[in-house]
């Protein structure tokens, strides 16, 4: 884990749904017409993908290396 | 029958030999040769695409369906887990997915209860470990075999009755699994994923449009009127607040990735770089895991005042009040596929674990992979009766039966994911820390403490599972066992080394 600290991304979706829950539990103000915790979660649907893409492109390049 | 009921039941018939005959189209060429490794994991051969199809597969069962969009209609926002703690899991799945798979790999293992017996150098311990399992497993494939009763009966205009759906659930499944395997799985799952993804799309423009003139009045609506819906706790005291919410998700995305059925799709992988790539694109699939729920808040406008296992078809009764009945058949058929699917798998491993772990003690099939594929051919068969019978004669509400599924497999995380990178744990550690928990979750669920003080109750028991595993094992016997660690922990093998990935 310490020698691929790009690891931590994996951990991106667990701050997002979870560590950002008192934050984002309301539903104004309402993004394009959706209530403010579904437009999140929806946001963090998208988002985690990206963050274990990060994780792999880290590895990707040490295996190159 | 009516017209209407006619041509749905048509689309739907149709559809189930077109399953069938895809799933035994699978194997051919392959013909019954190959053992156990074959049927269970595909002989390890599936490349990104079929694992991406068959995990996604997995996740999106007929409660995706009934479950959610009841969920959605009786609380709101607390069903929205389901989608974090997918997401959360199939994230750490990058990291465990390869571990686990170049494990079994390196050892020749088909199924966690195999990594479990190696691990800890115990034959029986897997065996305990695959009747745990199936307790856990049995009530999933008994609530598959009902959400596709009750779908089909439904879809059919109530021409099919829900004793002949539930039998036909279990006979189609049962056919097609015993004799192509996890494979066979894979090829029902692009069926059904086309399926999924097709009908589902349609319906997230089409209900909005039909009902609301399209999403801004239907949004703005839920938001005036359903306010409580919107947030945790979500509406009618359900008691699933926010720490429910986060408890209950990260305990299910640690229990995900150890699931007996997503196990043996890691397995199936052909590589351990497969499970990364689908690691990086199954999080998206989640994406559609919003529709129903949506439409479960559409229906409370629609189609109000729904209760109990009623609200379950929240959904379908939107579906069957507005669309034309090839239409209906043809989202009856995604959904009994979404059935199909994960119950072909969830038998699938219960066939595997007894063939292996079980049956595999006794002399007369040990070390025989044929015999021992055989054996769990006829497991599959048992176990899918049994699950039948269950559903005649004990029916129960669906969400509370995974509930209960998901808490006591989450027990065997200590021993399996702890257990295979730290030398430390010990085999006493590891059972006293899973009775400690199993025990705890059920006094809790079934003297209906859970959630306690907001916790999910699994998590409680995760947590005094730990504490027993770790304090028996750095206090307890400590069992003689001198294999070197490279022979007893997983390592997740580094990316792109050819000599890991490129192996035969």
């Amino acid at each position: 884990m310490l020698k691929r600290p790009a690891l931590l991304w994996l951990l991106l979706p667990y701050v997002l749904y979870l560590g950002a829950l008192p934050l984002v539990d309301r539903v104004h103000p309402t993004v394009l017409g959706l209530p403010f915790l579904f437009f999140w979660l929806l946001l963090a649907t998208l988002l985690t993908p990206a963050g274990v893409h990060l994780a792999r492109r880290s590895d990707r390049k040490r295996g190159r290396a | 029958m009516s017209g209407d009921s006619a041509v749905a039941t048509a689309v739907f018939g149709g559809f189930m030999v077109l399953t069938v005959a895809l799933g035994l189209l699978a194997v051919r060429g392959r013909g019954a040769g190959g053992g156990i490794t074959e049927w269970s994991v595909g002989g390890r051969s599936l490349g990104t695409v079929m694992i991406w199809v068959l995990m996604a597969g997995e996740g999106y069962t007929s409660f995706s369906y009934l479950g959610a969009a009841g969920w959605g209609y009786n609380f709101g926002a607390p069903v929205l887990y389901v989608i974090a703690y997918l997401s959360c899991g199939y994230a750490i799945g990058y990291v465990v997915g390869p571990t686990l798979w170049s494990y079994a790999r390196e050892h020749g293992l088909v199924s966690i209860t195999d990594m479990v017996a190696h691990r800890y150098g115990r034959p029986w311990l897997g065996a305990l470990v695959a009747v745990l399992a199936t307790v856990c497993l049995l009530p999933y494939i008994q609530l598959q075999i009902t959400g596709m009763g009750v779908v089909v009966s439904t879809i059919s205009y109530g021409a099919i009755s829900l004793d002949w759906a539930y039998f036909i659930a279990f006979a189609v499944t049962t056919a097609f699994v015993v004799v192509s395997g996890l494979r066979g799985s894979a090829w029902v799952s692009v069926l059904k994923d086309v399926l999924v993804i097709g009908t589902l799309a349609f319906l997230a423009v089409y209900v909005p449009v039909h009902y609301f003139d399209g999403y801004g009045p239907f949004l703005d609506r839920l938001v005036a009127e359903k306010p409580q819906w919107l947030t945790l706790s979500g509406h009618g005291g359900s008691g699933l607040g926010g720490t429910w919410f986060a408890t209950t998700s990260f305990l299910n995305s640690l229990t995900v990735v150890i699931f007996p059925t997503t196990v043996a799709g890691y397995l199936g992988a052909r590589s351990a770089d497969a499970l990364r790539r689908n690691a990086v694109l199954l999080p998206f699939y989640n994406v559609l895991l919003f529709v129903p729920m949506l439409l479960g808040l559409a229906a409370l406008f629609v189609v109000p005042g729904l209760t109990g296992a009623g609200s379950n078809l929240a959904l379908f009764k939107l579906v069957v009040d507005s669309l034309p009945a090839w239409l209906v058949g043809l989202v009856g058929v995604a959904a009994a596929l979404s059935s199909i699917v994960p119950m072909a798998v969830f038998m699938l491993v219960i066939g595997t674990m007894w063939g292996r772990s079980v049956l595999g003690l006794v002399p007369a099939l040990h070390g025989r992979p044929r015999r021992q594929r055989f054996a769990a051919q006829t497991v599959v068969v048992a176990a899918g009766t049994l699950a039948l019978a269950l559903t005649y004669a004990a029916p129960n509400t669906l969400v509370r039966l995974s509930l209960i599924s998901y808490e006591g497999m989450a027990q065997l995380v200590p021993m399996i994911l702890l257990g295979l990178v730290w030398r430390k744990l010990t085999l006493w550690g590891a059972l006293s820390g899973l009775a400690v928990g199993g025990v705890l979750v059920c006094a809790l669920v079934f003297n209906g403490h859970d959630p306690l003080w907001g916790v999910n109750a699994g998590a409680l028991a995760l947590g005094a599972n730990l504490v027993v595993a770790l304090a028996v094992s750095l206090l307890g016997p400590k069992p003689a066992d001198d294999r070197p660690d490279a022979e007893v922990l997983a390592h997740d093998p580094p990316p792109a080394d050819p000599a890991v990935s490129g192996r035969a």
